[in-house]
């Protein structure tokens, strides 16, 4: 019976034998945020990127275990892969990253916050995306008009946002921002901004008195569609802006009313770029910045299908 | 056929050990991989070991994974108001000791099935994880250096010849939650009647065992295991979150089951468990070196769990 059991595990070893690659550069992906969509994208697009450079990719998804995590790059430097490329916070997992710089091996970021031990971060530019909306906004109003803002300074990501569209719209003297809303953002951030849209247009009642919203992200956009909606003032002409072009921003903007326009990441080039960049490191290129931006895209309804 | 259930296990463990010594000659059995494991699985090892506790009566506790989710989150948050190290500590292990008490409460005195207990205690423990924190993760320079730390020191073995390496204080941490535990379990009293009760509930009463309050007890100590590991690993990411520890239950309990398969009276002991722990730790960091799909090592630690725990029903069958 021992030998049986012992002929059963034999067996095991064999069935995870053929999985064990052999390449000549081994990268490790490691993140706990595999099942979510914009992580998934990143990792596609590097392990497109990857198959041209004839790596071995190991993409381990730790399920949301952060310390796991830093057991996964503890393995990997044991392994002696000769990158790492993580997609998680790196101030949680500082243990894992020291081991991997005591051991020579570089790790690059992707999405995930700047930090000295990493070799870069992969990212795209929030400022550059403010100014991208904010502009259209003043250039849609010919630069004379009454704006309402919707931001969230608490959150510092998107309060960099905000900070562009101030800058912008003070630098266009005949814009004026009469509203600056931090919606509740704890039920999703629609119903709280479409409850202070409704009450603002109840407060400015006349055609014209409201000419755009700009949003930091889409679901205060989405509110506020809502709202102008529900109001019956959809054909007032009022532009509404929002950021990150998810599904239903998308799907708003197709439709052609309010909605007219927010900014994609391109999730994939993140990971590609993450991939050319383990290139050059492992090419011996010194990566000077701590941060790269990958360029991201204005959504209109001209090119929302593509 | 007794031996069977005694040699099976450890058989299938040391194949897993000889398959990876194999495969992987220069990194698997080191001193420095062997000492990141047993930092790896030091927090798994304490929930297992304490989870032995109560298993030892044959009951079982579903709460310890939120319970360390919400130990680790309390010294957090309160390392945000400014509360000292050893304080903000206390009061986590305070609330595991609580938690715990709750669990053995519930079972003993007012006589609801453990797992039935234990499921609504988890769900009550894991939302005020969430209540406490708010929902968020507490890290940066709300955690103290010091605390953060912790799990990265060590002893140095520069002495040994081993020239930066240490042994972790996680490692030392869960050794000594090993020992505390084996000396209760196997050295005390309290231990015996545990099993006594496992056994037997009905006959232990008989025997004048205070079956209630040993096992208030059992599930307290349980709970303090539990936020012990909940502070471990939120020293380990310097951080908490409200469902860090989320992951433990169901591996502890898988390696205590592991640890039964290999003992001939199918009782669970500590250093049986240990082993189970050792099973499940040193798969994955194999399975990782080998660059094994993260995914297929789950199917595998199922399959292990089920071969093991088969055979031993086998040999009681054949019995």
């Amino acid at each position: 019976m021992n030998r049986q059991k012992i002929s059963w595990l034999a067996a095991l070893a064999l069935l995870i034998s053929p999985l064990v690659a052999n390449a000549a550069g081994k990268v490790a992906v490691i993140t706990p945020y595999l099942a979510q969509p914009g992580t998934q994208f990143y990792v596609e697009g590097f392990e497109a990127a990857a198959k041209d450079y004839e790596w071995d990719v190991n993409v381990i998804d730790t399920q949301g275990d952060v310390a796991a995590v830093i057991s996964r790059i503890e393995d990997a430097v044991t392994q002696q892969v000769d990158a790492i490329v993580i997609n998680v916070d790196p101030a949680q997992i500082a243990a894992g990253l020291a081991a991997a710089s005591d051991a020579g091996i570089p790790v690059v970021g992707m999405d995930s916050g700047s930090d000295p031990m990493l070799v870069t971060n992969i990212t795209s530019n929030g400022y550059a995306m403010a100014a991208e909306t904010t502009s259209y906004v003043v250039n849609r109003l010919n630069g004379t008009g009454k704006v309402v803002m919707f931001v969230f300074d608490a959150f510092p990501p998107v309060q960099a946002r905000g900070v562009i569209a101030d800058a912008i719209f003070a630098n266009t003297p005949d814009i004026e921002v009469i509203e600056r809303i931090t919606p509740d953002v704890q039920d999703g951030g629609i119903a709280d901004s479409r409850a202070q849209m409704e009450a603002l247009l109840a407060a400015n009642p006349d055609e014209g008195s409201i000419n755009a919203v700009w949003a930091a992200w889409d679901q205060p956009a989405l509110g506020a569609l809502q709202a102008i909606e529900a109001a019956d003032r959809g054909d007032e002409g009022i532009v509404i802006v929002g950021m990150d072009a998810n599904p239903q921003a998308r799907d708003a903007i197709k439709a052609g009313g309010n909605f007219e326009a927010s900014m994609a990441q391109d999730f994939m080039g993140i990971g590609s770029t993450a991939a050319s960049v383990v290139a050059r490191v492992l090419s011996g290129e010194d990566i000077k910045v701590p941060v790269i931006y990958v360029p991201t895209k204005l959504i209109t309804q001209s090119n929302v299908d593509q | 056929m007794a031996t069977l259930r005694s040699v099976g296990t450890l058989a299938g463990f040391i194949a897993i050990i000889a398959t990876f010594w194999v495969l992987l000659p220069e990194t698997f059995i080191t001193p420095r991989n062997l000492l990141n494991v047993s930092q790896q699985i030091s927090m798994l090892a304490v929930v297992a070991f304490t989870m032995t506790i109560v298993m030892a009566m044959n009951d079982f506790d579903l709460s310890v994974g939120s319970l360390a989710s919400l130990s680790g989150v309390v010294a957090a948050v309160l390392f945000t108001h400014d509360v000292s190290i050893p304080l903000a500590i206390t009061a986590a292990l305070l609330v595991g000791l609580a938690g715990g008490l709750l669990n053995g409460w519930l079972v003993s005195y007012i006589g609801i099935l453990p797992f039935v207990a234990t499921l609504g205690t988890l769900t009550i423990y894991s939302g005020a994880a969430f209540l406490v924190s708010g929902g968020k993760t507490v890290f940066g320079r709300d955690i103290p250096a010091a605390f953060g730390g912790f799990s990265r020191n060590g002893i140095p073995l520069d002495t040994l010849g081993l020239e930066k390496l240490k042994i972790p204080s996680l490692s030392i941490l869960a050794l000594l939650v090993l020992l505390g535990t084996w000396y209760l379990l196997e050295k005390r009293i309290f231990g015996r009647h545990l099993y006594v009760i496992g056994n037997n509930k009905e006959a232990a009463h008989v025997a004048g065992i205070k079956v209630k309050r040993l096992k208030l007890i059992a599930f307290a100590l349980t709970g303090l295991g539990a936020s012990i590991a909940g502070l471990m690993l939120a020293s380990r990411v310097a951080s908490a979150n409200p469902t860090q520890g989320a992951g433990l239950m169901l591996d502890a309990i898988a390696a205590v089951f592991l640890g039964m398969s290999l003992h001939r009276s199918g009782e669970p002991h500590v250093l049986a468990t240990l082993v189970g722990v050792l099973m499940l730790g040193l798969l994955d960091n194999g399975l990782t070196q080998l660059s094994v799909d993260s995914y297929f090592r789950e199917i595998l630690v199922g399959v292990i769990l089920l071969i093991a725990v088969g055979f031993s029903a086998l040999s009681n069958k054949n019995n």
